[in-house]
């Protein structure tokens, strides 16, 4: 092969496969594009690679996706920024074609290409793109353009950035909606872009005309909108551009819209200001938590409390906290659990007292709602309100409540108690504990839900870190190793299970004097899972033995011939796992 | 034992999918240790029987969180594994790479959806095309499929199979005479433990499966069945329930469910039957996995369902 062939040899292959049957072939070309533009240098990439890139449009959508992508980092292959413009074209048709996801890529590459352009190339290349697909016929070409304009827009010539302006403003009054959906998701981005001035002369009536669009697709789309611009503006300015649009939001006929400004609530307050916020936003706040559709009262819900941070006291009190109240006996469970979720977070921001007053019974009763998920939520968010008020009342006021979760016919529930056992632990003290939760921790040990009897062992490592060993010794050791007996294996798991988890927590005597009996034992019990965990199990209590000279030479003596006995089972789990333990133990 | 191995189970079990080249070399071993299997396979107890998953994968790793994962605990699933959910591809080669790695420890029979022609039509098919852009691993996993036992039997005493009971069929032996390496046929023997149903109403004993393959079977034909051959129950799946497991006939036949919510909008549990070294049996039910809960509508971000859905 003379060089010139083997020169060509690579694009030779690529053609092939692009050109072949096999889609996952011709996807595996794109995806190597860049080794094929790295073996012919920048000349011939761009004189020969993009133009037949350009011309064999592809018609499998997988393929276009993967060239869309590779284009937007191709600036590098064709000779770098000066050449940059290069990529332009073959984007501008994949902009144009019917699927979205293609459409959105090449938007996506585009975006990333326009910076590396300089102003030349801009006016030149990218301008007249825009404007193509600003006007074209199909409103596949007007959509991708609505997703152009910010990134070109800073850079443009003073003329060009009026026609941009106006052309933009012709995008959020198309006749088809699909284009009036994507101008209002790529409004807020663009208008930062603009000059203050600008920005009310031209993009405020834009976002006043979409914002009131017949199409509630339409309308929703605006709230991010309004969040962005709003952060433009003075907060007078706010009120005189924005205050009415918002207030006929939050009653817009369409329940979406308004979930879309429930949902978006702390931003948009915080972005109109603390002023609008006291003086108007309140009351739309009320009338959202309020809302007749169960989701706009869920995402309502979410916002109690970041809105709660941005109000007085008084107001949280007065207005808020009623309709909390409400919402605790909401019809729909989702509310419920939204609720649930997040009214933790108001403890902090009302301090000890009201929490105390106010907040306590709504979390008794949400933590007996009928609904798991609400349980589950209140659950997982005592730690806030600990903070608040101090474990000690935390627990007399709530733990009846708990203890009554703990035996929690959904298992999810009864996990997240075992989850928080250690901490109440550490601050009830031993003789309450015992008396209250230690029969508990020891009945999740048989529960019929696997992840149960698992937390359950770590919950004892926790407890033995908290109560320390002789407690442990004197309480749970015997009970665990009692199991070790059982006739049902699923206890003997479990005590493996507990010896494993509890090894780094105790002491190398407490291992010698109490567990190695009840681990020799089970070395031959009738069960290989049980045999392959006792390897397991050695595994783990041989570092500890190890920690102290008078327990140490118990590793030869017991637990080696143990693990070489077991490395000689009958099954053939048993030998792997005992064989690495003693691979381990070397 | 390959640490590919441990590490394609873990990228399984996150439910993302490993090479084609993998699912390739996966399915040649798993063929090794299939082919050595009966078509009455045996299992010694402790044992944890599951029925139908169907894809579900998300609900399968809940399976594992309440049952234990393997090795801990030892696993006989009785088919249905792909079709109808989301996550078929997955499913099949996460229970499949199981298998492979810890034979003694998970038993796999074939349901009724382990077939070149029922795969086409109920989505593994377009799965599989979908995630690897060829039929490939399809084909694989079909032949695998060919390879699966027909039933199990647990400590001589229960008998497990996907549908249930065939009129060719008397005695544990006859199905042992089956040649079971091909597509799954249209009737006869090996049909019929795929596809048949237990109903209270065939008092005659047999009776016309409304689904076009297999029998239905009275309690005249179960409890002679368990007789003849020393047996104290059949535990099979192949049909909804909506409590997750249902008994028949005195006891004698159970049907266990294990696929929650079955196809993202049913509303059932699900259940797993443990049986212990003393053969007691507890049955443990769970519900749907949060991926698989629908209550929202203001979520389209949703896979939405494929047209084949129900």
């Amino acid at each position: 092969m003379n060089p010139e062939d083997e020169e060509l040899y690579p694009i030779a292959v690529l053609i092939d496969e692009l050109r072949h049957d096999d889609v996952s072939l011709r996807l595996n070309a794109i995806k190597r594009l860049n080794t094929i533009a790295l073996a012919l240098g920048p000349q011939r990439t761009r004189d020969e690679l993009i133009p037949f890139l350009d011309e064999s449009i592809d018609d499998e959508d997988e393929v276009l996706l993967a060239l869309a992508g590779e284009l937007g980092d191709f600036v590098e292959y064709v000779g770098g920024a000066q050449f940059a413009h290069i990529l332009l074209q073959p984007l501008e048709n994949l902009a144009a074609v019917e699927e979205t996801m293609v459409r959105d890529k090449a938007v996506e590459s585009l975006n990333k290409i326009c910076p590396a352009l300089n102003q030349t190339q801009l006016e030149q290349y990218y301008i007249p793109l825009l404007k193509r697909l600003t006007l074209g016929d199909w409103f596949t070409s007007r959509t991708s353009a609505t997703g152009l304009y910010a990134c070109g827009y800073p850079l443009a010539s003073p003329a060009s950035q009026d026609d941009m302006r106006k052309s933009f403003g012709q995008l959020c009054t198309d006749d088809t909606p699909m284009v009036r959906r994507a101008a209002a998701t790529h409004l807020g981005t663009f208008a930062k872009k603009l000059s203050k001035e600008h920005l009310i002369s031209d993009m405020i009536p834009l976002f006043n005309k979409l914002a009131q669009d017949e199409q509630d697709s339409v309308r929703l789309l605006t709230v991010t909108d309004l969040v962005a611009v709003a952060e433009e503006l003075s907060p007078e300015e706010c009120k005189t551009y924005f205050l009415q649009t918002l207030k006929a939001m939050v009653a817009d006929k369409s329940w979406r819209v308004r979930y879309m400004i429930a949902d978006n609530f702390v931003k948009l307050s915080k972005a109109v200001g603390e002023d609008i916020t006291r003086e108007d936003l309140v009351g739309a706040f009320v009338r959202l938590l309020k809302d007749n559709e169960a989701e706009v009262r869920t995402a309502a819900s979410g916002q109690v409390p970041g809105f709660a941070q941005l109000v007085d006291r008084e107001t949280i009190l007065n207005y808020i906290l009623p309709c909390v109240k409400d919402l605790v006996t909401d019809t729909s469970q989702h509310v419920r659990a939204a609720l649930a979720m997040k009214i933790s977070g108001l403890a902090p921001i009302l301090g000890k007292e009201a929490t105390t007053e106010q907040l306590l019974p709504l979390f008794l009763q949400l933590l007996k709602d009928e609904f798991p998920d609400v349980r589950l939520n209140i659950i997982s968010k005592l730690e806030t309100v600990n903070q608040v008020i101090g474990i000690e009342l935390l627990s007399q006021s709530l733990l009846p409540a708990i203890v009554e979760l703990a035996e929690d016919k959904q298992w999810r529930v009864r996990l997240a108690i075992i989850d928080y056992i250690p901490l109440l632990a550490t601050q009830l003290g031993v003789a309450f504990f015992d008396e209250k939760l230690g029969a508990l921790c020891m009945s999740w040990l048989g529960d019929s839900v696997f992840s149960i009897r698992e937390a359950a062992t770590i919950n004892l490592r926790k407890l033995t870190e908290v109560f320390g060993v002789d407690w442990a010794k004197q309480t749970i050791i015997p009970k665990v190793l009692a199991m070790g007996t059982h006739p049902n294996y699923l206890y003997r798991m479990t005590t493996i299970f507990a010896i494993t988890a509890m090894a780094p927590a105790v002491t190398p005597e407490v291992i010698r004097d109490y567990i190695l009996p009840t681990v020799t034992n089970l070395v031959s019990d009738p069960i290989p899972n049980i045999r392959f965990n006792v390897a397991k199990s050695i595994e783990a209590l041989i570092p500890v033995l190890l920690q102290n000279p008078d327990t140490k030479p118990l590793v030869d003596q017991q637990l080696k011939p143990a693990l070489t006995k077991l490395s000689e089972d009958s099954d053939n789990d048993v030998r792997f796992f005992s064989q690495k333990a003693l691979l381990a133990a070397v | 034992m390959g640490s590919d191995l441990d590490r394609q189970i873990e990228t399984l079990l996150e439910c993302k999918i490993i090479t084609e080249a993998e699912v390739k070399e996966l399915c040649l071993k798993a063929r090794e240790i299939l082919v050595e299997e009966s078509n009455v396979q045996r299992v010694d107890a402790p044992v944890t029987v599951c029925g139908d998953i169907h894809g579900q994968f998300h609900d399968l790793k809940k399976l594992f969180e309440v049952g234990g994962e393997c090795p801990k605990t030892n696993y006989l699933f009785m088919g249905d594994f792909v079709d109808r959910g989301h996550h078929s591809v997955e499913t099949f080669l996460l229970l499949l790479a199981l298998k492979v790695r810890y034979p003694d420890r998970i038993t796999l029979i074939r349901g009724n959806h382990e077939s070149r022609q029922i795969t086409k039509v109920y989505g593994f098919y377009d799965e599989c095309f979908q995630k690897f852009g060829s039929a490939n691993v399809w084909r694989y996993c079909c032949e695998i499929f060919d390879y699966l036992s027909l039933s199990a039997i647990i400590d001589d005493r229960i008998f497990c199979v996907h549908g249930g009971l065939s009129p060719s069929i008397n005695t544990i032996d006859q199905i042992r005479t089956i040649d079971r390496m091909q597509e799954v046929p249209h009737n006869g023997a090996m049909c019929d433990l795929l596809w048949s149903d237990p109903d209270p109403d065939a008092c005659t004993g047999w009776g016309l499966s409304p689904r076009g393959a297999g029998f239905l079977f009275g309690e005249s034909v179960a409890k002679p069945f368990l007789h003849n051959n020393g047996l104290e129950l059949i535990a099979r799946a192949h049909q909804l329930v909506m409590e997750g497991y249902k008994l028949m006939f005195d006891d004698t036949v159970v049907t266990v469910w294990s696929a929650p919510n079955y196809c993202y909008r049913c509303g059932n549990v699900a259940a797993i039957l443990e049986i212990d070294s003393n053969l007691t049996k507890n049955y443990t039910i769970f519900t749907d996995s949060d991926r698989n809960s629908t209550n929202s509508r203001m979520n389209p971000q949703r896979e939405g369902p494929p047209d084949y859905f129900l």
